[in-house]
């Protein structure tokens, strides 16, 4: 038994049966005479303390009620062979994945049943710590040899919307397992994660693999983007098919929660369908694209996009002129790209002036200017030094570091094949960051905001890279343009992953921002550090919204930016669950703690405690008996008693 | 029969508790059944055995010398040529006895059983004067019948509603030497209904004495519905309403079981003694409605024509 002290309970039976032996208190009942009750009545004794104790059914119920509640509250339990190690360490997937529904279950659901048996199979004296995983790992009871507490824990978990991400759970298991050499790690999961850990771990990982469908569908893309000079706003929405079948699925399209479009796609297996909708109404503010009818996962059937503001930023490139930087710029729908020379600059600054159409944004290729410009810039390759910093000698060939995905300024660009033949050394100004790194520190893409203006650098000429012939490099330019200019949709990119962190530069006179997720009106306070703020990942599709947390200057509620929030995660979408031995293989392998013997406690407890649950409502039953003859008078009520009918029907005298 | 409305002011506000306006309508249209037709000072409504002067028509005889010459039938003589003389049914009065037993068991019950026997002995009570019989009307209690004197006619009906209204129950019972007492007393002969609910030991002498008057007997044995369907906790001591004295008891199936089967036997001893002396036994549960008692049980029984 784990909890032998409960048995100190069975004193109570000693006392029900003396409590029976004591003469009761008994309730007075007028009756209008005992004539004939004295008749009947057997258990007419002397007022001695004690009475002899007779059989009763109530008392040989209430005794087994007592025994059952003590033996299972004393858990006893049998001793079974076990393969799980003394210290567990349960990892529950609850990525997006695990809210799909199959044959009315929930994968969350079976992974709760999973990780219960699991818990119900410690060794004896086992302990464990229950982890979630979504894209980052989260401690919900932690090293406890206390099941029922590991229980409740698991009782708790939900499925959230998040991709998957099982590095932070291994990371933390793997410490975890390092601390006792006898640990097991079991993860509950769908398997069927696109990310998988780069590090093992020092213990047997066991897989607890759930899920079985595969029958899913998800809106795998959706962008606006504004044409003709904003005159027209195109949908492109991609639907993807990830099961092994052929769908047709029904695509409708919202504009502000009003329906624009419909139309049925038909989808191939493992392929993807596309469709560009012309048919979204200019004054629309969001627009939702929903597939409708049920599948697997019901989180990746919706997307959300904002529709992008219709002005455009008037943006001069300086410089003797660079076809790659031209297309790269021109591609921006935000940007309205004029070029000059270098000698031209101040003239077409005035110009622009004159005609109160001033610019929003200057880029400088190769070029300095004597003085910088009072609108946020970005200088390519500059020979000397301006509000970035200072300019020193030439770096050849310098090999990049290793980049921050995480970086927004990063976000879809990947630099790893980037070759650099020349750049200039630069010493950075104060409120500059470095983005790309050379391998000795030297920055060679950086941003910051000088002077209250955005400022980006390339410190290397592009001609001196094969920077322009990357996939990456209207995507860098874009992302650049995106952090020098303030947009006039906010300071928020127009769509983001869900769990994905989005940093963003906010006026340093604003103190606290708040993300407010639109749906449920949740919001989350920030603290603006430097002019700077990281949103975290939003949990949830739908929109989120940043605002000024009001500090009594009047500020308070005005949106500084508003995003949508979507899954598109083809890995989250793709529910098939996937091969376990890939995470098994994490682990260590070598013979399982079962074949040295080990034992687990399975307890008994509960049947015991149901046992009692039934044997109190007899209890109840046989307690209340009057009460059950009393509602049956009620019900007879209106007409005469049964004594009394058949009295005068079969009792009265006849004249003679 | 007209019922005395007019007089209603008369009762008092203890009879307007027992009867109200509509129900004393409706009972003059009862009457009561006098199983055995006896003789009687003054002529009332009821058929006699004797034959004398009235107007309906019972038999004929020979004439025989000193007979009243009034009484030859001279339409049978004209075409017999013989002399008889027509008998006639005469009509006597008869008393009512209506007794109401005023133990303090009787003063229990929800409806209470002394409540009950007092409307019900007050609609007999009028149904009898309603129909020019003598009712004598008599509550028992204390080894002592304490009686109104006989009363003839619907206008002494409000004496007899005052008399009942007035507070009764008595500490001790005494059913025996009180049903003795007004037997000792009584006069004239007729119905005697008896309304007690019977819980005395000396219950089986009362009825004897009351059947040895030659009167006709009925019993109407009153009893509260929680004495029929008896609803007991598990741990009670029964208190009796008279003595105050309490036995204990453990109120399982068992014991109520026990009550009901014993209940039943005590009844049917009573509905047989009842048999055996030529009178009627009804068992009433004191809920049951007056008028129905009245319009349906005692005239199934016969009590009540």
């Amino acid at each position: 038994m784990i909890a032998p002290l409960a048995l100190i309970g069975l004193v109570s039976l000693p006392i029900i049966v003396a409590y029976y032996m004591l003469r009761l208190r008994r309730r007075d009942v007028p009756v209008g005479s005992t004539f004939l009750w004295q008749q009947l009545v057997r258990d007419v004794e002397a007022n001695a303390p004690w009475q002899r104790l007779r059989f009763s059914w109530l008392l040989i119920v209430q005794l087994l009620i007592a025994l059952l509640m003590v033996i299972a509250a004393a858990r006893p339990f049998l001793t079974v062979s076990s393969d799980l190690a003394a210290n567990v360490v349960l990892i529950v997937d609850t990525s997006a994945s695990m809210g799909t529904v199959e044959d009315g279950t929930s994968r969350i659901a079976a992974a709760q049943v999973a990780a219960r048996r699991v818990i119900g199979q410690l060794s004896e004296g086992g302990h464990v710590t229950v982890v979630t995983a979504d894209d980052s790992a989260h401690v919900l009871v932690s090293d406890t040899d206390d099941r029922a507490a590991a229980l409740a824990a698991v009782d708790g978990i939900v499925a959230t919307q998040v991709p998957g991400d099982l590095t932070d759970a291994f990371a933390l298991a793997s410490a975890l397992a390092a601390r006792d050499s006898d640990s097991t790690v079991v993860v509950v999961t769908d398997a069927n994660a696109d990310r998988l850990p780069r590090v093992g771990i020092g213990a047997p990982v066991q897989v607890k693999r759930v899920g079985t469908t595969d029958g899913n569908q998800a809106v795998a893309a959706l962008s606006l983007l504004r044409r003709s000079g904003g005159a027209q706003l195109d949908l492109f929405v991609a639907v993807s098919n990830p099961s092994a079948s052929d769908v047709t699925r029904r695509l409708e399209i919202y504009a502000d929660d009003v329906l624009v479009d419909a139309r049925d796609l038909a989808i191939p297996a493992e392929q993807r369908s596309e469709a560009l909708i012309s048919s979204v109404p200019q004054g629309a503010r969001v627009v939702e694209a929903r597939l409708a009818g049920d599948d697997a996962l019901a989180v990746d059937d919706r997307a959300f996009a904002l529709v992008p503001s219709a002005a455009a930023v008037r943006a001069l490139l300086v410089g003797p002129g660079n076809t790659y930087l031209e297309n790269a710029l021109a591609l921006l729908p935000r940007l309205e790209l004029y070029a000059v020379g270098a000698g031209g600059y101040v003239d077409a600054l005035d110009a622009a002036a004159e005609a109160g159409k001033p610019y929003g944004i200057v880029i400088f290729d190769r070029t300095v200017p004597a003085q910088p410009p009072t609108v946020p810039a970005l200088y390519v390759g500059p020979a000397a030094g301006s509000a970035f910093g200072t300019v020193g000698r030439v770096l050849d060939g310098p090999a990049l570091d290793r980049t921050d995905p995480a970086d927004p300024l990063l976000r879809f660009v990947d630099l790893s094949t980037l070759h650099i033949g020349r750049a200039r050394a630069v010493t950075l100004a104060d409120g500059m960051r470095p983005v790309v790194e050379s391998v000795r520190g030297e920055p060679l893409v950086a941003i910051g905001r000088v002077n209250g203006l955005g400022v980006g650098l390339l410190s290397f000429a592009l001609g001196d890279s094969d920077l322009p012939l990357q996939v990456a490099f209207p995507l860098l330019m874009s992302n650049l343009v995106d952090a020098l200019l303030p947009s006039t949709d906010g300071i928020l990119p127009p769509s983001v992953e869900l769990g994905q962190p989005i940093a963003v530069s906010i006026d340093p006179a604003i103190r606290r921002v708040a993300a407010v997720t639109v749906a449920s009106g949740e919001q989350l306070e920030l603290e603006v550090v430097g002019g700077r703020v990281t949103v975290p990942g939003p949990r949830v599709t739908g929109l989120v919204d940043l605002q000024v947390v009001d500090d009594g200057s009047g500020t308070g509620g005005v949106s500084l930016g508003r995003t949508a929030a979507n899954l598109f995660n083809p890995g989250e979408s793709r529910v098939t669950p996937g091969d376990p031995a890939r995470i098994r293989d994490l682990g260590q392998v070598g013979p399982s703690p079962g074949d040295d013997g080990l034992t687990a406690r399975s307890e008994w407890w509960w049947p015991l405690a149901l046992a009692g649950l039934v044997l109190l409502l007899v209890e109840w039953l046989l307690f209340h008996r009057p009460t059950r003859r009393a509602v049956a008078r009620i019900l007879r009520r209106g007409r005469p008693p049964a004594a009394a009918r058949s009295s005068s029907s079969s009792m009265a005298g006849s004249p003679r | 029969m007209t019922a005395p409305v007019a007089h209603a002011a008369e009762a008092g506000a203890g009879a307007d508790l027992l009867f109200d306006e509509a129900f004393l309508r409706r009972l003059g249209q009862l009457e009561l059944a006098s199983r055995r037709l006896t003789a009687g000072r003054m002529k009332g409504e009821r058929r006699s055995v004797r034959r004398g002067q009235s107007v309906e028509f019972a038999d004929y005889r020979n004439y025989s010398a000193g007979d009243d010459l009034r009484q030859l039938d001279w339409n049978v003589y004209a075409r017999l040529e013989r002399l008889f003389i027509k008998l006639f049914v005469e009509e006597e009065d008869v008393t009512v006895h209506v007794l109401v037993d005023a133990s303090r068991s009787m003063d229990f019950g929800e409806p209470n059983k002394l409540t009950f026997a007092r409307r019900a002995a007050g609609a007999l009570a009028y149904l009898g004067l309603a129909h020019l019989d003598r009712v004598s009307i008599a509550f028992l209690g204390e080894g002592r019948a304490v009686s109104l004197r006989p009363l003839r006619g619907k206008a002494r009906v409000f004496e007899v509603f005052r008399f009942l209204s007035e507070p009764r129950p008595e500490r001790l019972t005494g059913l025996a030497a009180a049903a003795r007492d007004y037997a000792s007393r009584i006069r004239g002969r007729g119905p005697l209904i008896l309304v007690s609910d019977l819980l005395d030991p000396g219950y089986l002498d009362a009825l004897r004495d009351l059947a040895g008057t030659r009167c006709q007997l009925s019993v109407l044995h009153v009893l509260a519905p929680e004495e029929l369907d008896p609803d007991v906790p598990p741990d009670a001591r029964l208190v009796d309403n008279e003595t105050g004295h309490g036995i204990e008891v453990t109120g399982d199936d068992d014991l109520v079981d026990r009550y009901r089967t014993r209940l039943g036997e005590w009844q049917e001893e009573i509905a047989a003694f009842c048999a055996r002396r030529g009178g009627a036994y009804v068992s009433v549960p004191s809920d049951l409605d007056l008028a129905d008692l009245l319009f349906d049980v005692l005239r199934r029984r016969r009590v009540i024509e």
